[in-house]
C-alpha cells in the first residue's frame, strides 16, 4: 500500500502542476488603494425631501430597512482567465458605493456588496448563485456568458435581476434577457461599427480576414463581421471563426499563417490580449501589414508597454475598440470615475476598466432608487425597476441606455474608438490609447435591424 | 450468538455485506439523516435544508459515484488512472446525445431518463473497454500517462464537436432530471420542480437532492458487494501483486479490462448526472483537474475503501464552501470586534488593500491569495498530509475512533 501512495503522490503533483500550467497567466498585476469599506459610516446627509411622507417600502431579500442596508451580490472571476480585469472592475463598484454611502446612501440606506468568485466556472457560478439568491436583492454583475446563460432560469424562477458582465448579442434578445439589463453594445454590433470605420480609412479595401477564438464572443463578434463585409462588399478572404485557442500556441500560428497568406487589407481579430499579440506579431514577422481592429477584449495596455516589441506596429495598424471612454477621455463622466478613484482608491493606478464598474454599479443604483420610489425594494421590485428605466445616463462615460421599446430601438449600437499610445502610457499621460471616436456608431450599425441575438447559444 | 458480533459461525455470515448488527443499524440512521435533510427536522443539521447547501450534498453525492468508480480501478485493482474526467465527460455527451432537446441546431434525440442515463454508463463502460487492451499492457507510471493522453484525446473531441457539446467555451443545455415514459410533453415526475408531498412543500433542489441521494445509496452498496466477490477478491489480487494474482489462477488481462468497464461505467452515470444536475457545461469541465480532484478524492478519503471514496467526496466538495465561510467569518472579526481574537483573524484576512494578510476579503485587486487560491493550497497540504500521516485517509482516522471506543476505557 504504501508504494503505491508514494506514486500516487507524484501523479498527484505532476497532474497539480499540469492543470495550474494553464491558470499561468491569471495573476493580478495592479494594486488598488485604499478604499472604505462599504459598510462603514451612517446616513449623515439623508437625500430624501423634507415633508415626504414615510411611505410603506416592501422587501423580502437583500433591503434590511431596520439595519439600513441593501445588499447587492457580484458574481466574478477572480481567479479564473478574466481575473486582471474583473478585479479592477470590482474596485470599480466598491469606490462608486463607497461615494454613494458617504452621501447617504440610498434614501439613507447603505449599500453592501457580497463578492464571491467563480473562477469563470460554470457549476461554481451556479453553486455560488443559489447561495446569494437568498443574502442579495439583485447582482450587480454576473461574469461570462456561458456562466450567465445557465443560471437565467433560476434568475427568471426567482424573480431575480442581474446584469451580464458580457457583450453577447443575446443580452438584448427578448427571448432570453427578461431577468438581465445588458449594457454597452454587443459584439456583433461593434464588429460593423469597427469594420465600417475600417473601410473610412482605408476606402480602397476590397478584402478582410477575420479570425476569433470560439464561444459566444468570438462567434457572436464573426456574425458582425460576416453580415458587415457582405454590406460593404469586402470579400473574406480568410475565416478563421473560432480557431484561436488561447492556451494552444499551434492554433495561434495556423490563424496567423492563414491571415498573412490571405494578402487581407483589413483585419478584425476577436480573442484575448495575448492570443491577440501573438497572431499579430506572428504576421508582422510574416512581412504581412493591414489595417487591424477587434473586439473590445481583445485590447489591453500592456501590449503597447514600454518592453512590447509590437508597440510602434499596433500604433500603426491598430484600432482599439470599447465600450465606454477611456480613462484620460474629457467627459463629466470618466472625470467622475477619476475623482473617485482619487478619493477612494489614491494609490491604485489609472486603468480603463474602473469605469465598467462605475457603469454597472450606475444601472443598479438607478434600478434600486426606481424601485424604492415605486415602494416595492423586493427582488421582484428590483427587477421591474429595473426593466422600466427610460434612460441611464452616465454623463459621457458611455453611450446612456433605455430598457423599454422594441429590441431595435433600444439596443445599444455606440462605440468607443481609440489609437494605441504608446508614448502617452511610457509618459504617465494616458492608459495605452488615446480616444478618436467618441459614441460612434456606422451608417451601417445604425441600420441593422435587430431582432434576435446573431449568435445561437445552444 | 448474541453479544459477540464479530464471532462468524458461517462463511455467508463472514462474508455478509454488513456483517454486523452495529454496521446494519449505522447505515440505516445515517440514510435516515440524510433522506430527512431537506426537511429540516433535525435542530443542528438545519441550514443543510437550504437551497445552495442541498446543491452542496447533490454535487457530493454524484462526485461520490464518479470517486466509487475510481476507486474500483485504482484503490481495488491498483490500476492508477487519470482519465476518470474522459469517461464522464463521454458519459455527458452520450446523456445529451440521447435526451438533448430535438429540433435544434445540435444533436439531439429527446430521449427520457430510463434510455439516457444507463446508456451514459454502457457507452462510457464500452470505450473503457475498447481503451482497455491498451492501458492494461502498462503498469504504474506508464498507465497514467496513457490515461493522462485519453483526458486531452478528449478534451480536443469535446471542444471540436460543436454539434454534439455546443463547442468550446459555449457548451449546452443536458436533458433535466425528469421522468417520462417516452417523448410526451409532460413529465410525469420531475425532479427539479416545486412539489407539495402530502402537504409539506418540497422545492425542486430538495426533489433532485432525493434522488441523487438514492442513486448515491444505491451505488455506494453495489461497489460495497463487489468487494466481496469473486471478481473483486481478484481485483485486489491484482492490486497486491500481479504475477502471484495469475498463478493463483486470475485472469490478469480479463480483470483489469474489467476493472475499466466497471469504472468507466460509473464514471458515465456521473458525468450524465452531473451535467444533467448543473443543467449547462462547457467541453472545458472534462479537464486534467477534474480527475485530479478524483483522485484527491480517493487519498483523502481512504484508497481502497468505499466509505472513504463516499467521505472523500464530502471533503473535496464541502471543502472551498468551509473555507469560504471561515474567511468571511475571519473578516467580521477582524472589522468589526476588538481584542486578541480580532488581532488573529487580521493576520489572516486583508480586509483593505493597505492591510497585511494571507487573503483577501475586500471587492478589488490586493497583494493576497483569493479565496479560491487558498483552497488550491489546503487541497495540496492536505493530500501531502494525509499521505505522510494517514495513507489510510478519513477512512483510517474513522478505523481510530472506532477501535478506541471499541476498547473503551481499556486501551487495548
Amino acid at each position: 500500500m504504501r508504494r503505491k501512495s508514494k506514486w500516487l503522490a507524484l501523479l498527484l503533483v505532476l497532474g497539480l502542476v499540469l492543470a495550474a500550467c494553464g491558470d499561468g497567466g491569471a495573476e493580478t498585476t495592479t494594486t488598488a488603494g485604499e478604499e472604505p469599506t462599504t459598510t462603514a459610516g451612517g446616513g449623515e446627509e439623508p437625500t430624501t425631501t423634507a415633508g415626504e411622507e414615510p411611505m410603506e417600502i416592501a422587501t423580502d431579500v437583500g433591503v434590511d430597512l431596520e439595519a439600513g442596508t441593501i445588499t447587492i451580490g457580484l458574481l466574478s472571476d477572480l481567479s479564473g482567465p478574466f481575473a486582471p480585469l474583473v478585479s479592477v472592475i470590482n474596485t470599480g463598484h466598491e469606490i462608486y458605493w463607497a461615494d454613494v454611502n458617504a452621501n447617504g446612501g440610498i434614501n439613507d440606506l447603505q449599500v453592501n456588496l457580497e463578492v464571491r468568485d467563480t473562477g469563470y466556472v460554470v457549476d461554481t457560478h451556479v453553486q455560488l448563485y443559489e447561495e446569494l439568491k437568498s443574502q442579495v436583492v439583485a447582482f450587480g454583475h454576473s461574469t461570462g456568458s456561458p456562466q450567465t446563460v445557465a443560471i437565467n432560469p433560476s434568475l427568471q424562477a426567482d424573480g431575480i435581476l442581474a446584469i451580464p458582465l458580457t457583450w453577447y448579442s443575446g443580452w438584448s434578445d427578448p427571448a432570453i434577457n427578461a431577468n438581465l439589463v445588458p449594457h454597452g453594445t454587443p459584439y456583433c454590433i461593434e464588429a460593423m461599427n469597427l469594420i465600417e470605420y475600417l473601410t473610412l480609412q482605408a476606402p480602397d479595401a476590397t478584402t478582410i480576414a477575420i479570425a476569433s477564438s470560439p464561444g459566444d464572443y468570438g462567434e457572436d463578434s464573426n456574425a458582425g463581421a460576416v453580415l458587415a463585409a457582405e454590406a460593404l462588399g469586402l470579400e473574406v478572404v480568410y475565416d478563421g471563426t473560432a480557431r484561436i485557442n488561447p492556451a494552444d500556441e499551434a492554433t495561434l500560428a495556423e490563424v496567423a499563417s492563414g491571415i498573412a497568406g490571405s494578402g487581407a487589407e483589413l483585419v478584425w481579430v476577436t480573442t484575448s490580449p495575448t492570443a491577440f499579440g501573438s497572431v499579430y506579431g506572428q504576421t508582422l514577422a510574416a512581412g504581412f501589414q493591414a489595417l487591424w481592429s477587434g473586439a473590445g477584449p481583445t485590447w489591453n495596455p500592456a501590449l503597447v508597454g514600454p518592453d512590447s516589441p509590437i508597440k510602434d506596429a499596433l500604433a500603426r495598424d491598430f484600432y482599439v475598440s470599447a465600450y465606454y471612454a477611456p480613462w484620460a477621455a474629457d467627459s463629466v463622466g470618466n472625470q467622475f470615475v477619476r475623482d473617485l478613484v482619487a478619493e477612494y482608491a489614491p494609490d491604485a493606478p489609472p486603468l480603463d476598466y474602473y469605469a465598467e464598474g462605475v457603469i454597472e454599479a450606475k444601472i443598479m443604483h438607478q434600478a434600486l432608487l426606481a424601485a424604492y420610489d415605486a415602494g416595492d425594494m423586493t427582488q421582484a421590485g428590483v427587477l421591474a425597476a429595473a426593466k422600466s428605466l427610460e434612460s441611464v445616463t452616465f454623463d459621457g462615460l458611455a453611450p446612456d441606455e433605455t430598457y423599454v421599446g422594441e429590441p431595435n430601438d433600444r439596443v445599444q449600437r455606440a462605440v468607443f474608438i481609440s489609437r494605441p499610445d504608446p508614448e502617452g502610457l511610457a509618459g504617465g499621460t494616458s492608459t495605452g490609447v488615446s480616444q478618436v471616436e467618441s459614441n460612434y456608431t456606422s451608417p451601417l450599425a445604425a441600420g441593422f435591424e435587430f431582432n434576435e441575438t446573431c449568435f445561437q447559444l445552444g | 450468538m448474541r453479544g459477540r458480533p464479530l464471532l462468524h459461525t458461517s462463511y455467508e455470515a463472514d462474508q455478509a455485506l454488513l456483517n454486523t448488527t452495529a454496521k446494519r443499524v449505522m447505515l440505516g440512521v445515517f440514510f435516515l439523516i440524510v433522506i430527512s435533510i431537506p426537511f429540516q427536522i433535525i435542530p443542528g443539521l438545519k441550514f443543510l435544508g437550504e437551497d445552495d447547501w442541498l446543491r452542496l450534498l447533490s454535487t457530493t453525492a454524484v462526485f461520490a459515484i464518479g470517486a466509487l468508480g475510481l476507486n474500483i480501478l485504482t484503490g481495488l485493482a491498483g490500476q492508477v488512472s487519470l482519465g476518470h474526467s474522459f469517461f464522464m465527460g463521454i458519459g455527458a455527451y452520450t446523456a445529451v446525445w440521447l435526451g438533448g432537446a430535438v429540433g435544434g441546431p445540435l444533436i439531439g434525440l429527446g430521449l427520457p431518463i430510463w434510455v439516457w442515463l444507463p446508456a451514459a454508463g454502457i457507452v462510457a463502460a464500452l470505450i473503457g473497454v475498447a481503451v482497455g487492451p491498451t492501458a492494461v499492457r502498462v503498469r504504474g507510471l506508464y498507465l497514467a500517462i496513457v490515461t493522462l493522453g485519453l483526458v486531452f484525446i478528449g478534451e480536443y473531441f469535446f471542444r471540436n464537436w460543436n454539434s454534439l457539446t455546443g463547442g468550446s467555451q459555449v457548451g449546452r443545455d443536458f436533458p433535466r432530471l425528469q421522468v417520462r415514459l417516452w417523448k410526451e410533453e409532460v413529465p410525469i415526475f420531475d425532479f427539479t420542480t416545486p412539489a407539495n408531498w402530502f402537504g409539506v412543500e418540497v422545492s425542486g433542489v430538495a426533489k433532485t437532492f432525493l434522488l441523487l441521494a438514492v442513486f448515491a445509496l444505491v451505488f455506494t452498496l453495489l461497489a460495497k458487494n463487489l468487494q466481496r466477490t469473486r471478481v473483486g477478491r481478484a481485483f485486489m489480487a491484482i492490486r497486491d501483486r500481479d504475477i502471484a494474482a495469475e498463478i493463483m489462477g486470475v485472469n490478469e488481462f480479463a480483470h483489469k479490462l474489467l476493472a475499466f468497464g466497471i469504472s468507466s461505467f460509473y464514471a458515465g452515470i456521473a458525468g450524465a448526472l452531473l451535467a444533467s444536475f448543473v443543467t449547462r457545461v462547457i467541453p472545458e469541465r472534462w479537464d486534467l483537474f477534474l480527475s485530479v480532484q478524483f483522485i484527491a478524492i480517493i487519498l483523502i478519503g481512504g484508497a481502497g475503501t468505499v466509505t472513504g471514496a463516499v467521505l472523500g467526496s464530502a471533503f473535496v466538495v464541502l471543502l472551498p464552501r468551509i473555507v469560504q465561510n471561515f474567511t468571511l467569518w475571519l473578516q467580521s472579526v477582524a472589522t468589526e470586534g476588538d481584542g486578541i481574537l480580532s488581532s488573529i483573524a487580521n493576520v489572516f484576512v486583508a480586509t483593505t488593500p493597505e492591510d497585511f494578510g494571507l487573503v483577501n476579503t475586500f471587492a478589488g485587486v490586493g497583494p493576497g491569495l483569493s479565496v479560491a487560491q487558498l483552497n488550491l493550497v489546503l487541497y495540496g497540504l492536505l493530500i501531502i498530509g494525509f499521505l505522510i500521516f494517514e495513507p489510510l485517509g478519513l477512512y483510517g482516522i474513522w478505523l481510530r475512533i472506532r477501535n478506541y471506543w471499541k476498547g473503551w476505557p481499556f486501551t487495548y
